[in-house]
């Protein structure tokens, strides 16, 4: 069902350091240009590790909204807004900065904590026993589509009438 | 590839967006750390998604539906950034007090 051996390596040694260094790009660079793009890479990031865990409708929507459409917007918006005012932002470290980097720090180290005090395995092996009867007889793409058009039909239709309200609303608020 | 290496990846996304969408004075990159904020959602979304339901695959549906709702407050925000600018000239979240008068 998954890729090759090598070339699943491979992605996910390009991934780790992908991913981490797109976040602290996205946050730290001054020009807000290059957190955009790298933005891009944590997107693209994303979309492959979702191929590594075999979803890849997933990652085809995450390919064609995410990196088509939202970063294309907000490169955008960048492009259409930003003048020179990014250089008056260089030698601004207030005390919230540090008190916001002290929370976060901490808010992550406790995630960690609980994450490795969690014994996944248990659950896994609980939850596998059940699946191992029923049969592989459809893929991942087809098991998505009979879900969206039966148990999760009025979820679907209502969002399709908020993103038609969201579309409207921003030609409206923009053009004005 | 193992479950924690995900989930700790996952909360470190999660945290640096909320740092950035604390501190940033730029509306333009705190939308973009919002974005960061809902791929961690999902990662967690989808890596649950495979581990402990891969046969029903709920998690891609909602993680299906996040992309949507991302989509959607993705073409408001720059929208009314964008409607900000052109009054005030200026993106910078602490000038911007139009509600203040």
């Amino acid at each position: 069902m998954g890729l090759p051996g090598p070339i699943h390596d491979f992605l996910l040694v390009f991934l780790g350091p992908g991913l981490i260094l797109g976040g602290i790009g996205v946050v730290l660079l001054t020009n807000t240009i290059y957190s955009a793009f790298s933005l891009g890479l944590v997107l693209v990031c994303i979309s492959l590790f979702y191929i590594l865990s075999n979803s890849h409708l997933v990652a085809a929507a995450q390919l064609l909204i995410y990196v088509g459409a939202i970063n294309v917007l907000i490169i955008f918006a960048v492009m259409f807004m930003n003048g020179s005012e990014y250089y008056k932002d260089l030698n601004l470290w207030t005390v919230g900065d540090g008190v916001t980097l002290l929370i976060c720090t901490i808010l992550f180290c406790l995630l960690m904590a609980t994450i490795s005090d969690t014994s996944w395995y248990g659950i896994i092996w609980t939850t596998r026993s059940n699946q191992i009867i029923e049969q592989d007889l459809i893929s991942n793409s087809q098991q998505i589509g009979i879900h969206l058009s039966t148990d999760f039909f009025l979820p679907f239709e209502l969002i399709s009438i908020i993103l038609l309200a969201a579309l409207i609303g921003a030609i409206a608020v923009a053009r004005q | 590839m193992m479950l924690e290496h995900v989930l700790v990846v996952s909360a470190y996304l999660f945290s640096i967006g909320i740092y950035g969408l604390i501190t940033s004075r730029n509306m333009v990159r705190a939308l973009m750390c919002l974005e960061l904020i809902l791929n961690a959602v999902n990662i967690n979304f989808v890596t649950f998604s495979d581990f402990f339901d891969s046969r029903q695959l709920k998690g891609n549906i909602f993680s299906i539906f996040v992309i949507a709702i991302a989509a959607a407050e993705a073409a408001i925000g720059p929208a009314i950034v964008s409607s900000i600018y052109r009054n005030r000239k200026s993106t910078r979240i602490n000038q911007s007090n139009l509600l203040n008068k």
